[in-house]
């Protein structure tokens, strides 16, 4: 199979006061049509901008110092604004945020919103558009889209709205959606729904997905594959099964088991010390070194390179270069 | 596990409604239950249900519309804001969700941790204070440098554990935690949580965590309680209400929640629907819209906290015959 998108070696960094920020550090990542793509890590590792960076909208003070995003063989970062808002974005690539409520404007009602999309990427007469409308939001298995369309979004909860996200997505059919910590503002029992809504999708479309997320529990409720990142580097890539069962990656092994499931306790729970560095001055070497209770002389000296393990699964440590493998002991 | 007998807080009736142009908001709706002394009780729910709302009244934050809140022996409903409630806040103290926000960004750690000891005149001289402060920051895993330093200069892992040391500084019997970890990293959480159990051993307190992380909850819990729309619905012991969840709701709620797990993945039993607005709630039991299995009672007879057999409380018609 084929990767739609690969992003090879990116690296950008922001020009803040403070100074140079490296928010990315060389991340190569490369996602397989039809599979739901997790992207997990902490706050400020650089998931969110690394989902940005795919849509091209990463803001002014930001600076893409190397590497190349390619969708479908075509490179994104040299395409000018107005080629990335005609040929890629919506029609191409789609995304959805954290938060469904700011996402839609609050003075157009349901129908207004995702008819502008349809007008835009469907292929159909005027006449149609309701139609397609109502069939979108049937597709998210919303109740009663006849009388939904003329709702305004704060006459819907937020559970809804996502879903009415999903809907004017599927209207540009798109074929990535990066979808940003989606269901974080939802409830649990919502956002159970909503990935049953997203389960049943992927199978009827195909959808290839970029879920970018900091909880783990739905990343193995949803994802194929899994990325985990810290401070800015891709440390472990894997399928969901081996990553939960065979993590190498000694940050990947600690943030499993630092994860509250049903059956562990307190005590059971892997503590990480100190906190996550801050990027103006990453740590030397392998950026994780200074939390790492595995760490070697050669660690705070140089970049672990990304070694495969076996096919789909790769990892960005010395230790697994020195042949050790870790066991979280 | 410890069986505790001793009554530290006892809820009896305890409303707080809102008034709005809507109508009346049933924020907390006629609770009724007792924490003991030395024990880790836990609320869950989901936003909205009103969890918050009925630890801000427990904590007098908020006046109750009515009921009682007997702590330590006396009902502290009826109790003068501005002249009597000054004692209260050293018995049982707060720590907030956010350490961003409950913060204050121009003072020191020093400032916010003196405050308390000068408020209720626990320490009389600047030395003393200072002695007390290096103290409390020791049980939080902080060392006397931090003291010097202001939020923005702290991890939000750090800033929660100076949240915490200021919850402790008065010393008090009681700590409510509402959402303690659930700004923070995973990677975090676990610290704080170690944190807050080798605390509460060391000087004996009782613990009222809230939150909508159930796993949460349940690692940390020696009781639970689950609220729906204002009510208590389920309550008993942690293994009891985990291992058989009874209420149609906690069954529900359980189900919801992902397990990190690949090979297992949510169970079809999840929840229907959605809360339905606590300004117009369904006629009868509260759950009754989104139960399967809803009887015609459910929609008529709003179901009263009963015990069972096994020693929970339950407020469900299927079980209430």
């Amino acid at each position: 199979m084929t990767n739609l998108i690969e992003i090879d070696n990116l690296k950008l960094s922001f020009d803040t006061e403070e100074g140079k920020v490296e928010a990315l550090d060389g991340i190569t990542l490369g996602i397989r049509e039809g599979t739901f793509h997790g992207l997990i890590g902490e706050t400020g590792c650089g998931k969110s901008i690394t989902g940005k960076a795919v849509m091209g909208l990463i803001d002014a003070n930001a600076l893409i110092e190397a590497g190349e995003i390619r969708y479908k063989g075509k490179d994104l970062l040299h395409l000018t604004e107005k080629q990335f808002q005609k040929d890629i974005r919506g029609n191409e690539i789609a995304m959805i945020f954290q938060d469904p409520a700011s996402s839609l404007n609050p003075v157009f009602t349901i129908e207004n919103q995702i008819e502008e999309v349809v007008k835009m990427y469907a292929k159909a007469a005027r006449s149609e558009y309701r139609e397609i409308v109502i069939g979108h939001l049937k597709d998210v298995k919303l109740p009663d889209p006849e009388t939904l369309i003329y709702k305004y979004p704060h006459q819907l909860s937020g559970g809804m709205k996502q879903r009415v996200m999903i809907a004017m997505m599927l209207a540009c059919k798109p074929s990535l959606l990066i979808a940003d910590e989606p269901t974080t503002a939802l409830d649990v029992s919502i956002q159970a729904q909503f990935l049953k809504v997203l389960r049943e999708l992927k199978e009827a479309f195909r959808m290839t997905v970029l879920y970018i997320t900091h909880n783990l529990a739905v990343v193995s409720e949803i994802c194929d594959v899994v990325s985990v990142m810290y401070a800015g580097r891709i440390v472990e890539t894997a399928p969901v099964g081996r990553l939960f069962r065979n993590p190498q990656h000694p940050y990947t092994y600690k943030l499993i088991h630092s994860v509250l499931g049903v059956e562990n306790s307190l005590e059971d729970l892997e503590e990480i010390p100190g906190s996550v560095p801050k990027l103006i001055h990453p740590p030397k070497g392998c950026r994780f070194h200074p939390r790492c209770d595995k760490r070697l002389t050669i660690c705070d000296k140089a970049v672990p390179d990304t070694i495969t393990v076996e096919d789909g699964h790769s990892v960005a440590c010395h230790l697994y270069t020195a042949g050790e493998k870790y066991d979280g002991l | 596990m410890t069986d505790y007998k001793e009554k530290i807080i006892e809820i009896k009736n305890l409303k707080k409604h809102f008034e709005t142009p809507q109508g009346s908001v049933r924020a907390v709706d006629d609770i009724s239950f007792d924490i003991y002394r030395g024990e880790t009780f836990g609320l869950v729910g989901e936003s909205g249900c009103g969890k918050s709302t009925l630890i801000r009244t427990i904590l007098r934050l908020l006046p109750p519309t009515s009921g009682e809140i007997w702590f330590n022996g006396r009902d502290i409903a009826p109790l003068h804001r501005k002249r009597d409630l000054k004692p209260l806040r050293k018995e049982m103290s707060l720590v907030f969700q956010n350490p961003h926000s409950s913060l204050n960004p121009r003072m020191t750690v020093y400032d916010t941790l003196a405050r308390p000891f000068r408020i209720h005149g626990i320490t009389k001289t600047k030395e003393e204070t200072t002695i007390e402060i290096v103290k409390v920051l020791k049980t939080m895993g902080l060392q006397a440098e931090h003291m010097i330093r202001f939020p923005h200069e702290l991890s939000g892992g750090q800033k929660q554990r100076i949240a915490v040391a200021r919850a402790l500084a008065v010393e008090p019997d009681v700590i409510f935690l509402d959402e303690p970890t659930s700004a923070l990293d995973v990677s975090v959480q676990t610290k704080i949580l170690k944190l807050l159990e080798a605390t509460k051993e060391e000087r004996q307190l009782t613990y009222f965590y809230i939150s909508h992380d159930i796993n949460l909850i349940r690692v940390v819990s020696d009781r639970i309680a689950v609220m729906y729309l204002g009510k208590i619905v389920e309550i008993g012991k942690t293994p009891l209400i985990f291992g058989e969840p009874q209420h149609p709701y906690t069954v529900g709620l359980f189900k919801s929640v992902p397990i990190p797990d690949p090979d297992r993945k949510i169970g079809e039993m999840s929840l229907q629907g959605e809360v339905p607005s606590p300004v117009n709630p369904p006629q009868g039991c509260n759950f009754n819209p989104r139960c399967p299995h809803a009887m015609d009672i459910c929609r008529k007879e709003e179901p009263e906290l009963k015990t069972t057999e096994d020693g929970r409380q339950i407020a469900c018609h299927l079980y209430n015959r």
